[in-house]
């Protein structure tokens, strides 16, 4: 099986074709059954956000054919797509799809919504059958080394918006913003954003000064608050823990002694200035006063900018995390690829061990049902030691890509993989993961499932070949 | 036996000042999955250690200098706890962690020869006024840090480009509100640790006892915290004026605490 990744994004294509293959969030269900429908499809998740356009798949040898997929179910132009996109295989399709979960191919690296709508995406593709082992696996790990990069750089800690920097800001003066009261003094567009920023993040209630006092009921209205008359502004001030101004004043609207007025009605209480108008609002000598803390437009884009710089240094670790990964995962597929040869060679035992046991079955009449039981343990733990090296063996040559040595040993205890059918597709998820991950002397995989009974451990050949289970004693 | 525990406490308290540095300083979450549990490991250890020193020694409260170390080192231990559970401010281990670290290597080296035989010692009072005395010591500690932390972060945010490595600093609020709690409760065991203390002198030496100017300062000391408080809760105290009288009291707080060590009168001797 072969693993695609075609599509089309912010950097390649302009919003006019973008905006002809988004797909709405109801059509997606949809769009994925019908691309499951291809010609050679086997699994595939479809990620449509406003940036980007993606199809990730799990085909047979010969490829779908993609762009004949969208003519179709998008009336584009192959002519006009084919100049925006984007094909990667295999390792290099992994390598964007993870880059993509952890927000490096994003507009804006590090914002944390891309995880969000992968998330989603995969859930759609589930929900209509179009995600099985394979692709299940591979998506699960995007998840994980998503979440792996949060954790370990700081690529979405700090903020790169205006609005949002502000409101980091304030959450540094006052820590929770759960009940701070925002004045904002002018209603421009900005300020009107960082109060919605602020009172998202619990800040309330809100206080809106205007020259125009009916726009100042308005803006009040639209956000729960209360609207007070400009020349009133003074005697409602220090009320106000974080005060937005954006008037078109010429002069400054709060002085240095203003601003000391107020603070010591506050009692020394910290005030926050957010002073987004040009020219400026607040006089800047009041940043000068203890608990008085001043940030203007360019203050605000320059900490911005230096959060932005930030992120591009932690992108760096980012990609090193995602190149680790790639290999990890690669690595974790190539074990997957002797899981045939493993059930092969095991069955070939069991069958050497139930015959030699039924060869001798005249011979063990006398036996008692427990000496028979000890037996029977005997001869499946001599038979797994033996096979311990062995698959440890194949296990370490298809981790280091060694096709030699997997062809040698298969030779010698003559498995024929070639007869088996793909094993990928075949092998229940959970399993195939659980020999790929097993530790070397874990050759037996028990699986406790309802049927069992919770006590029957259970080998892989038996699993998959579906051959009657033996009862085993524990510790076998 | 309590030894083995003290130095298997200092290993743990090791282990946490090693990974709270580089875990705080440079956003480290895993290496902060290993410094809360060494902490509180570290102080598991430190109890059982204290319990059976103080039960070995057929007393309940810390007499010789290896005992209040190890017993301030513990208290400084707690308090820290108490912040993170209730702050989330794990910044504090970086000064805390050391400092109880280095109250506890002279104790956990070896045993102390130093005895002390007064009947005194096993009198409850004594254990309430040393015990709440150490108690407030610790609270200004962490109203001292919590003061300069401020000042940094108050500083960090006038500057508007502070240096990058200081971005682990709690919020102005949090810092003020442990540092108000940290008073409070320092206060509140000072009085208690002055009042134990005055009860005892009371009944063993008379007012003879409050003659001596050292145990005068003591007092003094206490109007000085009840003065901090008060410019704290009405005047709205904060930033640099703050660190100036919580570095004040701290100051005056050791010097009253070194001077009794000298004093004639602040003596448990043998009978």
């Amino acid at each position: 099986m072969k693993i695609m990744l075609w599509g089309i994004n912010h950097k390649t294509a302009p919003v006019e074709i973008r905006e002809r293959l988004a797909i709405a969030s109801d059509a997606l269900p949809e769009v994925t059954r019908q691309l499951l429908q291809a010609p050679g499809m086997q699994e595939c998740m479809v990620l449509s956000t406003c940036n980007r356009v993606e199809f990730v798949t799990l085909h047979e040898e010969q490829e779908p054919d993609l762009l004949e997929f969208l003519q179709a179910h998008f009336a584009v132009d192959a002519d006009t797509l084919h100049p925006h996109m984007y094909t990667y295989r295999e390792r290099e399709a992994v390598q964007h799809l993870f880059r993509v979960a952890a927000s490096l191919d994003s507009m804006v690296v590090g914002e944390p919504q891309i995880l969000g709508q992968v998330k989603e995406s995969f859930a759609v593709a589930q929900s209509v059958g179009a995600v099985r082992a394979s692709l299940d696996k591979l998506l699960r790990m995007a998840l994980v080394v998503a979440k792996k990069i949060r954790t370990e750089t700081q690529i979405g800690s700090s903020s790169v918006s205006i609005a949002s920097t502000a409101v980091e800001l304030a959450k540094r003066i006052f820590g929770s913003l759960e009940g701070r009261q925002v004045l904002l003094v002018g209603a421009g567009k900005m300020s009107e954003l960082a109060a919605r920023h602020l009172l998202q993040n619990g800040a309330a209630p809100i206080l809106v000064a205007n020259r125009t006092f009916e726009r100042a009921v308005n803006l009040a209205q639209r956000y729960g608050g209360h609207p007070i008359r400009f020349e009133e502004l003074y005697a409602h001030a220090d009320k106000a823990d974080i005060i937005i101004t954006s008037t078109g004043s010429s002069e400054p609207i709060f002085r240095r002694e203003q601003a000391q007025k107020m603070l010591h009605k506050r009692r020394g209480r910290p005030i926050f200035f957010v002073d987004i108008a040009v020219p400026r609002d607040v006089d800047p000598s009041v940043n000068r006063l203890d608990g008085v803390f001043l940030y203007d437009i360019d203050d605000l884009q320059s900490v911005a900018a230096t959060h932005l710089a930030t992120r591009g240094r932690e992108a760096e670790k980012a990609e090193r995390i995602i190149q680790q990964e790639v290999d990890r995962f690669q690595l974790s597929l190539r074990t997957l690829d002797v899981v045939p040869a493993i059930v092969e060679m095991q069955k070939s035992f069991e069958n050497t061990r139930q015959s030699e046991t039924r060869r001798m079955q005249a011979k063990l009449q006398s036996l008692t049902p427990e000496q028979k039981t000890a037996v029977e343990a005997l001869t499946r733990g001599l038979m797994n030691k033996y096979l311990h090296q062995t698959v440890h063996a194949l296990k370490a040559a298809a981790r280091e890509g060694d096709a030699a040595t997997i062809k040698n040993i298969c030779d010698i205890f003559d498995v024929d993989t070639g007869a088996m059918p793909p094993v990928r597709s075949q092998v229940v998820p959970e399993l195939a993961v659980a020999v790929a991950a097993a530790p070397e002397d874990a050759f037996s995989v028990d699986l406790l499932g309802d049927d069992f009974a919770g006590s029957v451990p259970v080998t892989v050949g038996e699993y998959f070949l579906d051959a009657p289970l033996v009862r085993r004693e524990k510790g076998d | 036996m309590h030894l083995l525990w003290l130095r298997v406490a200092a290993i743990f308290y090791c282990a946490a000042c090693a990974t709270t540095l580089p875990a705080v300083l440079y956003r480290r979450p895993r290496l902060q999955r290993i410094a809360l549990p060494a902490t509180l490991s570290g102080f598991f250890f430190h109890f059982v250690a204290i319990v059976e020193m103080l039960s070995a020694a057929r007393h309940w409260m810390p007499v010789g200098m290896h005992e209040v170390e190890s017993v301030l080192s513990i208290l400084i231990v707690a308090a820290y706890l108490l912040v993170v559970f209730t702050y989330r401010a794990t910044g504090f281990g970086i000064f805390a962690m050391p400092l109880a670290l280095l109250l506890l290597i002279t104790p956990a080296v070896g045993p102390d020869h130093a005895t002390f035989n007064s009947p005194m010692i096993r009198s409850g009072w004594l254990f309430i006024h040393v015990g709440a005395l150490l108690a407030a010591y610790v609270a200004l500690i962490f109203s001292l840090l919590s003061s300069l932390f401020y000042l940094v972060q108050e500083q960090r945010l006038k500057s508007k480009s502070g240096p990058a490595f200081l971005a682990w600093l709690p919020s102005l609020a949090v810092m003020d509100s442990i540092s108000n709690r940290s008073l409070t409760i320092g206060f509140h065991c000072m009085t208690l640790g002055l009042l134990a203390g005055s009860f005892i002198a009371q009944q063993s030496v008379g007012a003879a006892y409050f003659l001596d100017p050292k145990v005068l300062l003591s007092f003094g000391m206490w109007v000085l915290y009840v003065f901090m408080l008060f410019m704290r809760h009405n005047v709205g105290l904060r930033g640099r004026r703050a660190v100036y009288v919580s570095s004040f009291a701290f100051v005056v707080v050791v010097s009253v605490w070194i001077a009794n060590l000298f004093s004639s009168v602040h003596r448990f001797p043998g009978p």
